[in-house]
């Protein structure tokens, strides 16, 4: 994950980091445990959603899966669930679940085995709420994919590769920061090395 | 006149928190040589909850002398050892166990608006400080809708004054609702709170720096904020206010107990109707076990303090404690908090310096124009990388399109609105059928606007739009989404229309308190830190004189 920002490594200011931070962060650098809260089949399932919203293509990839497993394995909550949906442990189980249904029906195959039109299709009729069929009709399917996401977007961009690539400045303690205003950038701040401008250079191509 | 000739310089009258801190390290350096209470020790106040409203009340009546046993769910936080500056590592600071939401439309909990631990959700909180406008007292005989509290806002004023000191608060001298000027100087302001000022500035809205209850310069041993931006995470500098700073040294210091890891789960009542203390469980041994007390005081917030009354069951509160008129838990406020981001050619790294920087109250008064009552605040807030993908996924956004829209991060800076939402007695607390760990009914929050929230929302996300059009933003993204919590207990004028009278006693048992944002029955647009704690500032007082 390249980006905008080449030159940028978060992980090159680790050094200036507190202990507690460092260790925190550099965990999500090591190497993903086995699987305890998701069975394989679902680990496969799961890794595709994610890939499917994330956009991730290609190795290496943030192991969202892995984190979210972890995290379910520790039974750590987010502190609430709508009247109308199960926990989130079981939204998760459930919604994996409806995804290979969804895929079965439509494509004959898992989701995993879709071509990348066919789960962009279904995601993004899950993202609207408009799955139907056997447990999409057991549960609020717009929360279920808020849940979903609000769990791969909570790991992905809690990663340092993820914020190398948005040029994310990282832990800032004790270190801190001494230039807040306009064009002002630290030291060891990056410019964007590619200088395109997605609104602009839109409006331009039309 | 003295206090301008001293800005910054004045140390609090009654409290020397930051004082007896350590330096060199962060956490509470007393927390060794704390007093320690036997549960069958009857001590003459026992509080739970350990965050704004009960770490001041502690703090105040330990000054006096009385013996204070604080009951804390949560950690002893050491800052040093379990803070972090990362989003997803932060967890442990939020109410994470289980709760229901309904409602049509429901209010998400969790990391948002609960905290857990001892200094409660001001650990992470932004940083906020404002007073309520003296309206904010009596939204019922000026404005037609809300409620009138049965305390004016110059009763409070006193205990205002003495927060922004203890805190401190930093910012520019306030032109709005009752003007005053603040101990701290304001902060310098980021590149992205700049554009913001300059598009407020050509739309005809005044705005200021602060107010932010953040050192700017020293404070005893509280040092200068280092502008890193992760307020919201818990400040590992203690530069930013949290009663683990603030009040909990001194209380500390003049004897008070704090008790942390240990989870009320009732409120005992003796044949007399009287409170005779609190029953607990110790998280560490798993115990049951009861804290003896002459007087009690609630102070868990508005999801927390609601259930504990109503999971605390007798023969006298069939219906559960204090709510034999049905007033328990309800009038729950939330403050609509919609967030417009606006995107700029240049990078503007929204990241750096403390999320709140500059605010505007210009909208926060009834302006019959507009077509709906009461109004808004205006602020800044700078959104984390997950914050920010959430705000980006709120667009619709997601896959290609999520991944561009974070790629961009640094060319985005994001304004935000509290709406003063209007309480209503469906708005409630009540016992879900699930029970969690020690088999305690979970809390259910039903929440549904009325027609005057959604034309609040509606009109404060317009002027939103208006300041990023005028500051020549390229593209703007909306989340909607709401801000704090108040209400649930509410202090009234007679046992039929609320849970406490103006000091904050329950109306149904003469020796125990509410002493959280629970008792506020309305909540304006500002942030409720400095009013739950100067709330609590005035219960200390007239406890200790009507003791």
């Amino acid at each position: 994950m390249v980006g905008r920002y080449p030159d940028f490594d978060v992980m090159q200011s680790a050094d200036t980091w507190d202990d507690a931070t460092r260790a925190v962060v550099e965990q999500r650098l090591r190497s993903p445990t086995d699987l305890r809260f998701f069975d394989a089949a679902e680990a496969v399932t799961a890794a595709a959603f994610s890939d499917t919203v994330t956009a991730q293509d290609r190795e290496p990839r943030v192991p969202v899966v892995a984190m979210i497993d972890k995290k379910y394995a520790e039974s750590r909550h987010d502190g609430y669930r709508y009247d109308d949906m199960p926990d989130d442990a079981t939204t998760w189980h459930l919604a994996l679940r409806g995804l290979d249904e969804v895929a079965r029906r439509r494509y004959g195959s898992d989701f995993a085995g879709c071509p990348n039109e066919v789960r962009n299709a279904i995601v993004e009729q899950f993202a609207g709420g408009s799955l139907q069929g056997g447990v999409w009709d057991t549960f609020n399917c717009k929360r279920a994919f808020s849940v979903l996401m609000r769990g791969v977007l909570a790991e992905f961009y809690s990663h340092p590769w993820a914020w190398n690539e948005i040029g994310f400045g990282g832990p800032a303690y004790p270190r801190g920061y001494m230039r807040l205003g306009e064009g002002l950038r630290e030291p060891h701040e990056k410019p964007e090395a590619l200088q395109r401008d997605p609104v602009r250079d839109t409006e331009t191509a039309r | 006149m003295l206090r301008q000739v001293l800005k910054g310089s004045s140390r609090p009258r009654h409290n020397d928190s930051a004082w007896l801190l350590d330096p060199q390290r962060r956490g509470v350096p007393n927390r060794d040589r704390m007093q320690r209470h036997a549960d069958s020790d009857e001590v003459d106040l026992c509080i739970v909850g350990a965050g704004a409203g009960g770490s001041v009340l502690a703090q105040r009546l330990a000054r006096r002398g009385w013996r204070v046993v604080v009951l804390e769910s949560g950690r002893f936080w050491d800052p040093d050892r379990d803070w972090v500056s990362d989003e997803a590592g932060s967890h442990g600071l939020y109410w994470t166990e289980q709760r229901v939401i309904g409602g049509t439309d429901p209010v998400e909990l969790g990391k948002n608006n609960s905290g857990e631990g001892v200094g409660g959700s001001m650990v992470h909180f932004a940083g906020y400080a404002p007073r309520f406008h003296p309206s904010d007292f009596a939204t019922r005989s000026r404005d037609g809708v809300g409620a009138d509290w049965p305390i004016s806002y110059a009763e409070l004023k006193p205990h205002y004054e003495d927060m922004e000191r203890e805190l401190p608060v930093a910012g520019q001298h306030w032109p709005w609702g009752d003007p005053h000027s603040y101990p701290h100087s304001p902060h310098p302001v980021s590149g992205g709170a700049a554009r913001v000022w300059r598009g407020a500035m050509k739309a005809g809205i005044d705005m200021r720096v602060g107010p932010v209850a953040i050192t700017n310069g020293v404070m005893g041993n509280r040092p200068h904020c280092i502008y890193r931006g992760f307020c919201l995470q818990g400040c590992k500098v203690d530069a930013k206010a949290s009663p683990l700073v603030t009040h909990l040294p001194d209380a500390i210091e003049h004897g008070a107990e704090i008790r942390a890891d240990c989870r009320a789960v009732r409120v005992e009542i003796d044949s007399n109707g009287r409170a005779a203390g609190v029953v607990y469980v110790d998280r560490t041994t798993g115990d049951m076990r009861m804290q003896r007390a002459a007087a009690v005081a609630v102070a868990g917030y508005s999801i927390e303090t609601p259930r504990l009354l109503l999971h605390s069951v007798s023969t006298q509160f069939p219906g559960g404690l204090c709510n034999n008129e049905d007033q328990v838990g309800r009038y729950v406020m939330v403050q609509g908090a919609s967030q417009v981001a606006g995107r700029f050619p240049d990078e503007v790294r929204c990241y750096k310096a403390p999320p709140p920087e500059v605010s505007s109250e210009q909208f926060y008064e009834t302006d019959a124009r507009r077509g709906f009552a009461r109004g808004f605040a205006l602020q800044t807030v700078s959104p984390l990388p997950i914050a920010w993908s959430e705000h980006v996924l709120a667009g619709g956004h997601w896959g290609d399109a999520l991944r561009e829209y974070m790629r961009d991060y640094n060319h985005w800076f994001v304004m935000g609105v509290l709406c003063e939402l209007l309480p209503r007695p469906g708005n409630r607390v009540t016992l879900a059928d699930e029970t969690d760990a020690y088999g305690v009914p979970v809390a259910r929050l039903d929440y549904t606007q009325c027609d005057n929230d959604r034309r609040n929302i509606a009109f404060a996300k317009d002027v939103m739009h208006e300041i990023w059009l005028q500051a020549e933003a390229q593209d703007v993204l909306t989340i909607d989404r709401y801000a704090h919590l108040i209400g649930g207990c509410r202090m009234g004028f007679s046992p039929v229309d609320s849970v406490c009278d103006k000091n904050q006693r329950t109306w149904a048992v003469p020796n125990l308190f509410i002493a959280d944002g629970s008792v506020c029955p309305t909540q304006g647009s500002a942030n409720p830190a400095l009013t739950i704690m100067a709330l609590s500032a005035r219960l200390a007082d007239h406890l200790s004189h009507a003791a």
